[in-house]
Order: C-alpha cells, then structure tokens, then sequence
C-alpha cells in the first residue's frame, strides 16, 4: 500500500469509517506493508478507552457475559469495541471463530465494533498483533474495549499486562483447575466471576474462592480482589443476573486505579511490555532480513545440530555482526 | 514483520433455515484447510450478515441454503454487499440447489456454487486461487 | 522421432493406459468390510455365530411373539400392507390440500403434511420473521382456517393423518385438528392418524430458540396425555430417531439417542399417573433407513426387541401391544446426493427394500430430487411408485421377517443390540438424555460425528458414486423438472391471517387465552384450553407465546415482537 493511502486510510479512520477500520485491523494483523506507519499515526489517538479483558477456560460462558456486558455498556450510553481471540490450530493454523454467533443483537447497532482474531500461534495468548488492534480501535474512538481470550493456563491470560480490569471467568465444575492455579488467579484478577452460578457446587465455589482471597497476602493499600456470582446462559431472562454487579465493580476497579494512582503504573507496565514486544518482532525481523540469502541461518543451524555449536554463542555471534557491527559502522 | 495472510471466511445461515449440519462440516474443513473462519450460526437477516463481512474484512462469505431460499435471499445480500462496496469478497453459495438455480445465482453475482456432495479438497482450492484481495 | 511418430507412440501409451485401468477394475475387491456405522464383519456366517437353540426362543421368537425380533404381527404384511405415505407441505394450506388430493387419487393411503419452519418455531404467518419463509419447506398453519382449508373435504373419520410437527407448536397443531374435527361434528375419540410431536428433538436440531427443553417436554406430554385420554386411536407422539441419523450418526447411536429421549416422554407421563398399559399403545418411533441394506434391517430388529424389553421390564408394561416398537420408515435424505440424480432413485428402492424386510408400519419413500428441491408431482408420484412396486411385484410381502434365521442377520442383531447398550451406557454417564441435551453435551457429539462420516467420504473410506467414485460432468437439468413455491402462494397467506386476526371477536379470544393462561400457570394440561382458543380464532404464535411468557421465555422465540394480550 502506498504510504498516502495508509495517510488516507488512517485519516477517514480516525474520522469514524468503520469500514475502514476493518481494513486497517486486517493490514496491521498481517503485517502488511504500511503497519508500521499506520501505528505510528494511530499511537497518538490512543490511550482514552477503558479496556476490560475477559479470560477464562473454554465453555466458562465468557461469550455471553462478553455479551449481556456489551448491552448494558449500551444502555449507559457507552460506545463498545470488542475483540475476540480464538486459538489457531497449532497443526493446520486455521482458526474456528465462533464467538460472534452469541452477540447477534448487536449486529446492526452503529455503536458496537466485533472482531474476531485468531491467536496465530503465540504462546501466551495475545499477539504483538492483538495490542496493535486493540490501540487501532481506541484510535476509532470507543469508550469501552472488552477483550476476550481463551485462558487455560497461566501463561495465557497476559491480557491482564493491558486491560485496566480483569475477569477471569470460572464454573462449577472447575474446582480441580482452581485448585492448581489459586496463586495465579490472584495475581492476574481484579474480578473472580462464578458463571452459571445456579449450577450445582457453585455456593461451595465461591466460598473456597472468597476463603483464597481473604487467606491471601495482599499488600495494604492494594485492590482486594471481588469474587461475584453470575448467571447469564438461561433463555428465562428473569434468571439472568449478575451482570449489573459485574459492571459496577468494574467501574469500582477503574475509580480506585484513578485514586490510587495505578492508573500511571498499570501505563507503565503497559507500554513497557508493548516496548517489549515491538523490540522483539522488529529486531527478529532485522536480523532475518541480514541473515537472508546468505545461508548463514541454516549453517548455523548445522553446526548447532552437529554439536560443533551452541545456540547461545551462534545468537551471540549474529547480534555482533548484526547489530553491534552495524552501530559501530 | 510480514507474516502470512490467512484467507478469512465468514458462512452462515439465511433466514430461517434450520439445517446448519453441512454449514458447520465446512467449518471445521475450511479450519483444517488453514483458515480463519468466523461463522455466525442461524437466523441470520440479510443487514447482519453483510455488517458481519464489513466488520471482520472477510475475504469470502460462504452461504448455506437447504430449504429453497437462495433465489429469494442471494438478490438481498448481493444488493447489500453491494451497498457497502464489498466488491472484493468472494461470495459462494452451497447446498441443495438445483442445476437450474446455478446460473442464476452466478448472475446475481454468485461466484461459485458448491452443492450438496462437494468435497472439501474442491472448495478449499477454489477459494485459494480464487480470493481478491 | 517425428510428429506422427510420437502422436501414434502416445496414442499406444493412453490405450495401454486404459487397459491398465480395466484390469485394475477387473480385479477389483470392495475396499471395506466394515458396515456403514463401523462393525466389521466376518467372511461368513455359520451355525457356530448363533447359540440357536437357545437363542430363538429367548432372543427371537416368532413374529407377534415376545420379544417381537421378528415384527408386532404374526401375519405382518399378511394381514395389511404397510401404509404408503408421502409427505407434503408446499406453499399455502390451498396448495398443500391439492397435492394431497392428487396423491391419494394415486393409490397413497396415508396424508401425511409437514409443517413449515415458521409453523415449527411457532410463528405466525404475519410474523417480520415468517415474510420470505412462509410455505418453503411445508405448510404454515396459522389458525383455524388454515386447517379448514388443508383438511377441506377429507372425511377425518376414514382416512389416517399423520401431522408432521415436531416443534412446541404441534400442540397448537393437534388443538388445530381436534377444533376442525370437532367442528364438522366427528367424535375425536374414532379419529385415526398420528402427530410427531417429538419438541425435544427439535431442540439440537438447531432451533433451539423454539424449543427450550422444559418447554419442549411440558408441550410435548400434554399432547401425550390428553389423546391417552381422550383419542384412544390416535399415534400422539412419533419419536424422531430419524432426524438424528441424518446428523450424522451411525445406526447405533440413532437408536439409542432415540430411546433416550423416548424415556423422557415416558417417564413423564409416568409421573403424571398414566401407566405405560395406558399410553404404550400408541407411543411410535420414526426411523431412518440409510444404505447398508443389512445393518437396517438389523438395527430394526434390535430396537424392537429392545423396546419391548425396555417396556416391560422397566415400566412394567403387561399388555402385548405397550411392548411394542411401532415405527414409520423415511427413507435417508442425506444418502442421496445431486451428482447423477437418477440413481438416487436406485439408493431409494434399496433403502424401502431394508424397511419393508425389516417390518415397517408405516414408509415414506424420498424422491429422487431430495438434495436438489421440494418434490415435484412427477417425482412425489415416482416415490410412491417405489413403494407400490415393492408391494405389489416384488412378493417381500407374503412372509414375516424373510431374514430371521439368517446366521448373518441374528448375529449382526445380536451385536447391534449390544453396541446400542454400550452407547446407552455412555448416555447414562453424563447424567441421563435430558441432562446430556440440556449440557449440549449430545450437541457437541452430533458435531464430532458429522464431521467424521464426512471425513469417511472425504479420504475414501465410504465411497458414493458420483461423489467420490465414478464421477461425471454436472448434468444440465433437473431430469423432472424442478419445484419451486410461487411467491404468492406464501403472500396469500400472510395476507389472510393479517384479514382473519382483524375480523375476529377480540373478547371472545380473551376470555379463551386468559384460560390458556391461567391452566398454564396451575400447571394443567394446556391442550383443552388451546382447542377452545384456536376455535375463538387463536393463532399459533398467540398460543405457544402465552405459554413461553407463563414459562419465563421470551413471548417471541426471534424476540422481535411482544403478546398482543393484556392479562392484568
């Protein structure tokens, strides 16, 4: 794309075109030529949005809540963008992206923006790609940014690293799970939330889940994480409940980051993983281009596979040609 | 950080039709195949369907008629893609359809029409070669 | 080499190419042993794969003999031929009464009619929903006038109906029926016929919206319990086995799921104080026959011995005809593909072959162009030709159960059974059929299963012709031709129910639906008090709404428009 057209991509996006918007998330998530210039020009229109993130084990009912959250964000009066991360197959890398089939009332308003994407394979869940898209529709201008993913470990749920608020969503059922990961589960939620809590087991749930916030060594002054019941898999809409605590604890979570002055550090953290990761991709990305049609990679390779070699001395060897030797040129 | 472009398809479901069992099969063999597909079920309006396409820049959007709807809803959908210049995106049809209803479709703007007892290794290579963006 | 050389060198070398071929086919063997659902099979069969002696008595037994193996009759086709039915429901109520007429002129001898998709999710014809739906896949019944006008000169007291609902909405169906019967002055306990009303089934069948479980198992028993009661002739439930089978599952699992849900209805009306000597009567079953010609007739004979072992032993049935699995045949529509039409002529005849071998009551034969559209009156006609072929020329019919006795088809008898346990089994482990619908959990394994049978065509394992082995170029018609449901037909209708519900009596339908309303919060039998409002010009929607809003749902299953009526 030529760089007049990514100037003119960006400008009719930042003045709303949702079309265009689409297009922008698909150039970026591919990497396609420009990406680099339309988040230089988006970066500036970014940071105003609340963003919420939703994780949780599959089946845990994230969807619907991501859902009924949308409508009630609505009926505040609050524009929502949502994106949804599914995971790509590690065999075939396609990607079934079937989280939008639950949130089909909100198809024709003007004021929702879904996306579905695939994880493509990173480990740890959200892609560099994931936060570029994310910073591309604050930059369109919502109010509210609901990030939902798949989180069946630890290492999966680093959404917490961006979102202001974090739900991990859990089940009855799931106990054995909690079980193992209750240390973490502290660490990444700012809101535990019991789905189908009209389950069997679930007053059993909440209990022990309260019992391991209470036992936890939380640090005085720090936010204490809530642990709220919630039901919204019913077709009866008069079971369906929940949410309205959901949402105010939410708003609880963002008025005490304000007063407690986390907000800076949680940006902080934020862009210091951002830094991360673009110096990463983009350093990767340089050093493979040097590295091309030398058929240096491959010797390296051979001789690591040949015991002649180790990887840490070959990395070592490329960032002196590659990087040391370029700055000292 | 050029990474390889996944083709993005959305199938759904029109209208009433309550046969999804061949929709979701294609699902799961356009995954397999090393897609990414959004699929959005059944009871489905024309309007969502095509915001759907918008909103997910897909490049194919695959529909699935069983029950002899696709000469009454394709003209919508082809007029509402077509409202929201989606003239980039692969529109295939597939399903119960009658040799007869093949050109039709192809003149409403149909791409392609798969019917009942397509093989996957048929609609996945058509798709790859046949994407335009 | 010169040109003509090389042309007359390669010209040799496609011949002997093609000579190649031929031997190849020449010495061809089947590439499977296995039947359609997976079993393997032996070379051959003998004496030693049957513990005879005391196998027939206790597994077998003679046709009309406990545990009916060998068909509900002693005399089976002896003592009256299968009813040959042919379903129909295309465009209007009017349309749908002239296809009717034209096939029972034609030698059918049962009306069958299937509802709509719209009339199925309870909607009515003026619904924003119902607008470009109406009459596609059947016929919407919106009130009474509509079934005036589908039953029009039909004396119900001769002929047997078979009322193709599934969905909630077959009690507004059989409200419909009874209030037109009633009508004409006919005593509705000499009325003979059946209604599907299977609404569970129509549950993972995708619309779900329509049929939330306990809806769907309330709905569905007070129709079970009012006929019971009230129309000792009538078949008020026939459990959809076959709508399973053609998601995709094996012949086992069909019939397991099928009893599965069939115990719900049981147990149900078990706990309202029928004995199964009351209702077991007139429970029925819907069945699939798919291609392997043998593991249907097998199956048919496991699930009959099954059930009357289910009923007796589990239930505490004592009366000869509560044990016994009566079941109508519809031939498989997933068998049959539109690549080379005509043979699917050819799979329809094999498949009614299996049916009548197995001891059917009651067979709906499809038409060639299933997978292409609706059936055309030459192709209804040439179905029902099938079936008559197979009655009158072919001689299946002058002995019951022609196969009993075989080695091959007791012992693959015997296996089905035990694998139909085994998947039973499964079911019972995650809690039972209600819980493993209410979980998706049977959802998730239509899912996996579908996919599997496709992969099975897909790498070759099964093989269909014209699919993936001797293809040929797409033809280029439709050999009869194609149907297609005029636009006007649907419009007529919407139409006449926006005139019908402007001209009735708004009070008299008050008084009607605050009754529905009010026996739907006590908890009674809904039926009574649907028939009374359909006669005051209730409609569909109005009455399955009234009922889901009692219920806690959404008036609407689409949830775009809300209860016309003020109960306060």
């Amino acid at each position: 794309m030529m760089e007049n057209n990514i100037d003119e991509m960006v400008r009719k996006l930042l003045d709303g075109d949702r079309r265009m918007l689409a297009r922008t998330i698909t150039l970026v998530e591919n990497g396609r030529k420009g990406h680099r210039n339309v988040m230089r020009q988006v970066y500036p229109h970014t940071g105003k949005a609340m963003i919420v993130g939703i994780t949780g084990a599959g089946g845990a009912g994230k969807s619907t809540l991501t859902d009924i959250l949308i409508a009630k964000f609505r009926k505040m009066g609050k524009t929502v963008g949502v994106v949804l991360v599914d995971p790509s197959s590690p065999f075939t890398g396609g990607a079934m992206l079937g989280d939008r089939i639950r949130m089909k009332k909100h198809a024709q308003d003007k004021g929702v923006y879904i996306r579905s994407i695939a994880s493509r394979g990173t480990m740890g869940g959200l892609s560099r790609a994931t936060y570029d898209i994310i910073r591309i529709i604050e930059a369109f201008g919502v109010d509210i940014i609901i990030v939902e993913t798949l989180g069946t470990g630890q290492d999966e749920i680093d959404i917490v690293h961006f979102a202001h608020t974090c739900l991990v969503v859990f089940t009855p059922g799931m106990g054995d799970d909690i079980q193992a990961m209750k240390a973490g589960i502290l660490e990444i939620a700012d809101l535990i939330i019991m789905n189908k809590a009209d389950l069997e087991g679930a007053e059993t749930f909440i209990r022990h889940l309260k019992g391991a916030v209470t036992a936890a060594d939380i640090p005085e002054g720090a936010w204490v994480p809530k642990v709220l019941p919630s039901i919204c898999v019913s077709d009866k809409p008069a079971n369906i409940k929940g949410q309205d605590e959901i949402i105010e604890a939410i708003y609880e979570h963002f008025a005490f980051l304000h007063k407690s002055k986390s907000l800076d550090a949680i940006k902080f953290q934020r862009l210091e993983l951002e830094l991360g990761l673009i110096l990463n991709s983009e350093l990767q990305n340089l050093i493979f281009k040097g590295l091309k049609g030398t058929g240096l990679k491959k010797k390296y390779i051979n001789a690591i596979l040949g015991g002649e070699n180790d990887p840490y001395s070959v990395v070592r060897e490329i960032l002196d040609t590659y990087v040391l030797h370029r700055k000292d040129a | 950080m050029e990474n390889d472009k996944k083709i993005k398809v959305v199938i759904t479901k029109v209208g009433l039709d309550g046969h999804d069992r061949g929709a979701k099969i294609v699902v799961s063999l356009l995954k397999e195949a090393g897609m990414e597909v959004v699929y959005l079920g059944m009871f489905n309006q024309v309007e969502d369907i095509v915001q759907a396409v918008v909103d997910e820049d897909a490049d194919v959007l695959g529909l699935s008629y069983l029950s002899g709807e696709q000469l009454i809803f394709t003209p919508k959908i082809v007029e509402e893609m077509k409202k929201n210049e989606l003239d980039d995106v692969l529109l295939i049809v597939g399903g119960t359809i009658p040799v007869e209803d093949i050109p039709l479709l192809e003149e409403m703007g149909v791409e392609r029409v798969f019917r009942a007892g397509s093989l996957s290794s048929e609609f996945v290579e058509y798709i790859e070669k046949n994407i335009k963006k | 080499m010169s040109q003509i050389e090389e042309i007359k060198a390669d010209d040799a070398r496609t011949e002997e190419e093609d000579w190649e071929e031929y031997l190849k086919g020449y010495y061809e063997k089947p590439n499977s042993f296995k039947t359609w659902s997976g079993l393997d099979t032996n070379e051959i069969y003998t004496p030693g794969d049957l513990d005879r002696e005391k196998h027939y008595k206790e597994k077998v037994n003679d046709a009309g003999q406990y545990p009916y193996t060998r068909g509900i009759h002693a005399n089976m086709f002896r003592g009256r031929l299968w009813t040959k039915r042919e379903v129909v429901g295309i465009g209007s109520p009017a349309d749908t009464h002239a296809r009717l007429k034209y096939l029972a002129e034609q030698g059918g001898t049962g009306l069958n009619t299937i509802a709509d998709v719209t009339y199925e999710m309870g909607l009515d014809a003026d619904h924003p929903w119902a607008l470009n739906e109406v009459g596609l896949t059947g016929v919407n019944i919106t009130n009474i006038k509509d079934m005036e006008t589908l039953t029009k000169d039909i004396p119900l007291d001769k002929v047997s109906w078979s009322l193709i609902t599934a969905a909630p909405s077959a009690t507004a169906t059989m409200a419909q029926y009874i209030a037109v019967a009633q009508g004409a002055g006919y005593d509705i306990a000499k009325l003979r016929g059946s209604v599907q009303n299977d609404p569970i089934h129509f549950g993972y069948c995708g619309f779900k919206p329509a049929s939330p479980l306990d809806l769907a198992l309330k709905l569905g028993c007070d129709v079970m319990e009012y006929c019971t009661l009230n129309m000792p002739k009538w078949y008020y439930t026939t459990v959809n086995m076959y709508d399973l089978r053609e998601q995709g599952i094996t012949a086992i699992q069909e019939v397991a799921y099928g009893f599965g849900i069939a115990m719900c209805y049981v147990d149900e009306l078990v706990r309202r104080g029928l004995h199964v000597d009351q209702f077991g009567p007139r429970f029925s079953f819907y069945v699939a026959c798919h291609i392997d010609i043998f593991e249907e007739i097998a199956k048919i004979r496991a699930a009959r011995r099954m059930w009357a072992k289910f009923m007796k032993e589990k239930y505490g049935a004592t009366k000869a005809n509560a044990m016994h699995f009566r079941f109508a045949v519809h031939t498989s529509g997933c068998s049959l593909v539109p690549q080379q039409p005509l043979n699917n002529l050819i799979r329809v005849g094999y498949q009614a072959l299996s049916a009548v071998l197995g001891g059917v009551q009651s067979l709906h034969c499809c038409s060639y162009d299933e997978p292409i559209c609706l059936p055309t009156e030459s192709s209804h006609l040439q179905a029902l030709r099938t079936q008559q072929i197979l009655a009158y020329e072919t001689g299946v019919t002058n002995v019951a159960d022609p196969l009993g006795g075989s080695y091959f088809v007791e012992s693959l008898t015997d296996k089905i059974e035990e694998k139909i346990e085994e998947a039973m089994a499964e079911i019972d482990s995650v809690g039972g059929m209600y819980e493993a619908i209410r979980t998706e959990w049977l959802d998730r394994k239509l899912e996996d299963e579908a996919l599997l049978r496709q992969k099975e065509i897909e790498n070759g394992e099964k093989l269909i012709v014209g699919v993936n082995i001797f293809k040929s170029p797409m033809e280029e018609k439709t050999p009869l031709g194609v149907q297609r449901v005029a636009a006007e037909s649907g419009q007529q209708q919407i139409n006449d129910v926006k005139e019908q519900k402007r001209l009735r009596n708004w009070d008299k339908l008050m008084v009607t639906m605050r009754k529905l309303r009010d026996d739907a919060v006590a908890g009674k039998n809904t039926l009574p008090a649907m028939i009374e409002a359909t006669k005051a010009n209730a409609t569909t929607g109005e009455m399955i709404g009234t009922v889901r809003e009692v219920h806690g749902y959404h008036y609407d299953p689409m949830e775009v428009i809300d209860s016309p009526f003020d109960f306060s």
